[in-house]
């Protein structure tokens, strides 16, 4: 539905290439009334990569995403590029698949009906949309559990309905934020394996902000640290660690290395927001 | 063998649990008026300030054709005016949910409109709308729809920006959320008002057919009264009392089916 009033054309069906980012920003700032939350961010995401998003809290990770989810504009001098077509926030509405911190799901609806919110609203039959994700159930645990209404579910299974959701919302990029974040330890770090068993089925591209450094190396490919407020990328760790990742690859020594660089990366900022919020 | 067992063992336990919860309101009751009976006839209270409830009954049981036929004229004024003035009650509420200019501007008058006493403009409505079930339907609308709007936008209110903003990212239009979150958020609050906009619709029926009419509760209400016919006062407010309880247990049912969930957010 995008206006073709952009200044660059359409590109060519085919001439995105692999090697160009899916995602790109640069100069990205947000100011909140004398608040700056961004300030020159610059991100680019390789298409099928998992990046994930470290930083201290406040350090606009949210304000990132929500303008990657097209529901807050930069200011102005942003450069946006969405496979290589500059765009704006706006256009991004309905173009990146979103799961924020709480599942969010409704409570008059059940497991199926909430995980098929988003196919409905881009005009799917109930019954077609139904049909997938009841073939998708199994694979989130959920089998048998579709006539269930949330408060029946536990924590861990409202989210895995959550993420169902995101993930029959296929779009080209996923953006997760803290998924796991309100999960006791044991069921986070089974959901994170889950997920990386799913992702490496399913072929994303996936953003995921996190304020675990151990879920932030286990899952990435690339560890973005981002500095206190305003936000910036501080530091671009690659993850090197082969994949499919084992539970125990926490334990080993390159594992380790990379923690201790980021911690004392996200360390450094840290003590800075700190400060700055002390005086 | 085991299976005749069980039953003749589960069966009086089920059953008296079943039987004495369905049977403990008309118990009650019967309880109730039997006490009521009593002292009025122990007591020697005359029937002017207090029929015996057993009086009362037989007024009705020897002339049902009068308290059917007003029965059911109320009710399809009431249900009329309860039906147009929920509709109406929501219509509104998503109007001034949408435009905040409206509701600014009209909000007031609306509250304004509900100050003035529904019986100073009961003449009014007949000499406009003339004698008709119609007019009686008009003022239960009248009295019953703002409850519902106000109600309605509280549980607007209630509605988590995150959700939208979800919404939002799926890339809906404002129609598709307002049927599938706000509309469905609202239901609690709304069935809360409804309730109460069931009551209020039957007040106005009842109070519209004072202003002239020839069936309804309201005109038994008014005939027994000239007549000083005291019993016959007393079997219409039970009649009255039976519409108004049948109602809102109609309005409770459907919340209980619809709004399953409770009020978890």
């Amino acid at each position: 539905m995008s206006s073709t009033a952009k200044l660059e054309p359409q590109e060519p069906i085919g001439a995105y290439a692999a090697e160009r980012p899916l995602i790109e920003l640069r100069n990205v700032s947000k100011t909140f009334g004398s608040v700056k939350a961004l300030s020159d961010l610059e991100v680019a995401i390789q298409p099928g990569e998992l990046v994930t998003v470290v930083g201290p809290s406040g350090c606009g990770k949210s304000t990132l995403f929500n303008i990657l989810a097209g529901l807050e504009e930069p200011d102005p001098g942003n450069i946006l590029r969405l496979k290589g077509k500059s765009s704006s926030a706006s256009d991004l509405l309905g173009k990146v698949s979103f799961m924020p911190q709480r599942d969010l799901l409704l409570p008059w609806r059940n497991v199926i009906d909430n995980a098929i919110l988003a196919l409905e609203v881009e005009g799917m039959s109930r019954t077609e949309a139904r049909k997938q994700a009841r073939e998708m159930l199994p694979e989130f645990g959920l089998a048998g559990f579709e006539a269930q209404y949330p408060n029946q579910l536990s924590g861990g299974m409202r989210q895995r309905v959550a993420l169902m959701r995101t993930f029959l919302f296929k779009r080209d990029l996923m953006l997760l934020d803290e998924p796991f974040g309100a999960l006791d330890a044991l069921t986070r770090t089974m959901m994170q394996r889950w997920l990386l068993d799913v992702w490496q089925k399913h072929k994303r591209t996936v953003l995921f902000i996190t304020h675990d450094v151990d879920e932030a190396i286990f899952l990435g490919d690339r560890v973005l640290v981002m500095t206190a407020r305003p936000g910036k990328v501080k530091l671009e760790q690659v993850v090197d660690l082969p994949r499919p990742r084992k539970a125990d690859i926490v334990t080993s020594s390159e594992f380790i290395a990379l923690k201790k660089t980021l911690l004392e990366a996200i360390e450094e900022e840290s003590m800075k927001s700190f400060q700055v919020s002390g005086h | 063998m085991s299976g005749i067992k069980a039953s003749a063992a589960s069966l009086p336990v089920f059953s008296t649990g079943r039987v004495y919860a369905a049977i403990k309101p008309i118990l009650w009751l019967t309880l109730g008026l039997a006490v009521i009976e009593a002292t009025v006839v122990l007591f020697e209270i005359r029937p002017y300030y207090l029929p015996r409830p057993s009086a009362i009954a037989a007024n009705i049981v020897a002339t049902p054709g009068a308290y059917i036929s007003g029965l059911w004229r109320t009710v399809l004024e009431t249900a009329l005016g309860f039906v147009a003035g929920s509709v109406f009650g929501v219509a509104i509420a998503i109007v001034f949910h949408r435009w905040t200019l409206l509701r600014e501007l009209f909000f007031p008058l609306f509250v304004v409109s509900q100050t003035i006493p529904v019986i100073a403009f009961g003449a009014v409505v007949v000499l406009w709308f003339g004698n008709t079930l119609f007019a009686k339907a008009v003022i239960s609308f009248y009295i019953s729809f703002l409850p519902v709007t106000v109600n309605t936008l509280l549980g607007f209110n209630s509605v988590d920006p995150r959700q939208v903003q979800l919404m939002r990212s799926f890339g809906a239009k404002d129609g598709q959320i307002l049927r599938r979150i706000y509309l469905p958020a609202a239901l609690p609050q709304l069935f809360v008002a409804l309730k109460l906009a069931s009551s209020l619709a039957l007040v106005g029926a009842i109070v519209g057919e004072w202003f002239g009419d020839t069936t309804g509760l309201g005109v038994l209400l008014l005939q027994a009264m000239y007549n000083e016919n005291v019993v016959g006062i007393w079997a219409t407010i039970v009649v009255s009392a039976c519409l108004g309880m049948g109602l809102y247990s109609l309005v409770a049912l459907a919340e209980r089916r619809i709004v399953f969930w409770g009020n978890e957010q």
